[in-house]
């Protein structure tokens, strides 16, 4: 065969061809999107991921979306710009999920006997799915970045309030209350990371009362509006082709 | 020749290999915390943990064990380190071995950080209930914001039994008794796979049909605008509401499954309440002081005053966490940790009573492998070549006095 010859000889075994490399190609994707995206987490949402002592109701709920819409925001420009595929958040957010789950299961459980209700990891799926379908709906980026950021932003709170509010519950403890999670931070040592490290609750967001959640999550969408903008111009940038076209 | 050194390459790169996955197998048990590599001027003039006593040398899972004390917070406290205004009491363990049942300063629980005054004496407690065998170094520990760990003695103890059987049980405020060890994985692990279930469920709607070649093909051809069809953005319509909608219902449902909630807790816990300590009726001036390297020795010469009505002697002399005893005149009654414990480690030019209102200038060597070992020979390569310590006076009812010392030290090379 020379190589000026096709490599299929029919429409079946082209389509067979196609769905081989989809699957590799999504393969590889996913480990790439896991690898990149799971160590940029760690650096910045870091903590307040891991623990649920550090899951509070204003800078987890403000840190957490804004660090997080980056990758999102990238892959989306690239595969929708690219092959009009309409899961890149999604597939950005398995890739993270995959990778945090099997570090928290496998590193913090199974390695150091943290118990998996003070590690779990946030859950990022319903903002990811609001995202890639506002994107969808509106093939427009400016208008993903507005409603899909904001939605991002918003939903983060309620879609882990199921899995959080039971660490939630109030323990009066030798006198004094503490959460659950709060109870967990205590009881489980952490030689390398003192309670005065743990941001949580600071700021003077006060004037709201009881309900900081709400307005912390709104500034977060805010920020997450803007973070959308910069990495999806990150993510047209490292789609492009130049430098194969100048060979 | 070319064989040659074809084989010699090969077996080159199999004796590589052979060594890389023997380096990688070579794991040995990590015993310790580090706490020689620290700084000796921080060990010496920081934190000065003493009176040191740890309840048993073995529990089994589920039992406590108790480790109390006192902890001087030493008034030449240096100025590159942070000084503890924000303060943690923690505790040297690899990981959570043991939780930390509860802690005390003063008698007061500091499960958050602490305000800590210079010059000051605390007593301290903190409650271990076992959780994992093992042979575990457990030390003292105080984190200072912005200075570091500080940590303090360390001793071994040994936990037995199952980690199956531990259980930590606890009685909200809405009065439920719940394990913490588990207590919500159920939901945890329920919500979070179904909304990974979810995800995959929309990928799985767009992967049905070929993904990456046909469509770089079609957006490439000009007809991306043409590529989601009318069922497509139904679906997407179907998945933007069923999300927002279960977002929702399950939130609404959660607050009434849990209809008192409280914030996570958080703040800085000042006024701990410091021990009472009289003035001391000693009083001590370091004339001079110079380490000897050769001989691993400290040599001081002090200048004592008892101001005090009953005859005293220096028994001890206790820095970063080292114990030196003149064995004449004190012993260890506890079970201090023995590689910290010189027991004969303190000699003195006269170790007899100094009668009240005496002064007198006295020659003090401080010896022990323990210099070189902890590492606290290094000091006289730290930027502030001071040393620190606190020396215990013994009266003759045997009650102790406790003197702080900071003063220069001059090391000698030969």
């Amino acid at each position: 065969m020379s190589a000026s010859q096709s490599a299929v000889r029919s429409r079946a075994e082209a389509v067979s061809a196609s769905r081989t490399l989809d699957y590799m190609i999504l393969f590889t994707l996913f480990f790439i999107i896991l690898g990149g995206y799971h160590i940029h987490f760690m650096l910045t949402g870091g903590d307040w991921d891991f623990w649920s002592d550090w899951k509070d109701r204003r800078l987890w709920v403000t840190v957490c979306p804004i660090v997080a819409i980056t990758f999102p925001a990238a892959v989306q420009a690239v595969l929708w710009t690219r092959y009009r595929i309409a899961w890149g958040a999604t597939v950005s957010i398995l890739g993270l999920l995959f990778g945090e789950w099997i570090n928290r299961y496998f590193n913090f459980w199974g390695w150091t006997y943290f118990p998996m209700n003070f590690v779990f990891p946030a859950n990022f799926i319903p903002s990811a799915i609001f995202l890639d379908c506002v994107l969808v709906l509106s093939n427009s980026f400016t208008m993903t970045a507005i409603a899909g950021g904001m939605g991002w932003g918003l939903l983060f709170y309620p879609a882990n309030w199921p899995i959080i509010a039971p660490l939630h519950l109030p323990v009066e403890y030798n006198g004094m209350m503490f959460t659950v999670a709060d109870l967990s931070g205590y009881h489980y040592v952490r030689t390398g990371t003192p309670e005065y490290i743990r941001m949580v609750e600071k700021g003077t967001l006060r004037t709201f009362g009881k309900d900081v959640a709400p307005v912390s999550a709104f500034f977060s969408a805010f920020v997450s509006v803007i973070v959308y903008f910069v990495w999806h111009f990150f993510g047209l940038w490292f789609g492009k082709t130049d430098f194969v076209t100048s060979t | 020749m070319k064989t040659i050194k074809d084989k010699v390459a090969k077996l080159s790169f199999v004796a590589l290999l052979i060594a890389v996955s023997t380096a990688m197998f070579y794991t040995p048990t990590a015993s310790a915390h580090g706490e020689k590599s620290q700084a000796a001027f921080m060990r010496m003039r920081t934190i000065h943990w003493y009176d040191l006593d740890w309840s048993k040398s073995q529990v089994a899972v589920n039992e406590t064990v108790t480790i109390s004390g006192k902890f001087h917070v030493f008034k030449g406290w240096p100025e590159t380190v942070a000084k503890p205004e924000v303060s943690f009491l923690n505790i040297g363990i690899p990981g959570p071995v043991f939780i930390r049942a509860a802690s005390y300063i003063g008698g007061q629980l500091v499960p958050r950080s602490v305000t800590l005054e210079l010059g000051e004496t605390y007593d301290f407690k903190v409650l271990l209930k076992a959780r994992r065998p093992g042979d575990w170094h457990v030390h003292t520990m105080m984190n200072v914001e912005d200075g570091g760990p500080i940590i303090g003695p360390g001793k071994f103890i040994r936990i037995t039994g199952s980690m199956s059987q531990f259980t930590n049980p606890v009685t909200t405020l809405t009065g439920k008794t719940i394990d913490i060890e588990t207590w919500g994985l159920g939901d945890i692990y329920f919500y979070s796979f179904l909304w990974i279930g979810i995800g995959i469920a929309w990928m799985w709607y767009w992967c049905k049909s070929p993904v990456f070649v046909p469509r770089l093909i079609a957006v490439q051809a000009g007809k991306a605008d043409s590529m989601i069809s009318d069922t497509d953005k139904k679906v997407t319509m179907g998945f933007i509401a069923g999300t927002v909608a279960l977002t929702a219902i399950l939130m609404g449902s959660t607050n009434d499954a849990y209809p008192v909630t409280i914030p996570i807790q958080a703040g800085l816990m000042r006024d701990m309440v410091p021990l009472d300590i009289p003035e001391p009726t000693v009083s001590v001036n370091v004339d001079n002081a110079s380490y000897r390297v050769p001989g691993r020795s400290m040599e001081m010469t002090l200048t004592i005053t008892n101001n005090g009505d009953s005859g005293i002697r220096l028994g001890e002399f206790n820095t970063a966490s080292v114990r030196f005893l003149d064995a004449d005149v004190a012993e260890d009654e506890g079970s201090y940790p023995a590689d910290l414990l010189a027991e004969n480690g303190l000699s003195q030019s006269d170790n007899s009573p100094i009668a009240p209102g005496e002064t007198r200038t006295i020659s003090v060597s401080a010896s022990d492998a323990a210099w070189e070992v902890y590492r606290l020979a290094d000091l006289i390569y730290d930027p502030d070549s001071r040393f620190a310590g606190l020396l215990f006076f013994y009266d003759e009812a045997g009650n102790t006095q406790m003197v702080g010392i900071d003063a220069p030290l001059i090391p000698s090379f030969i």
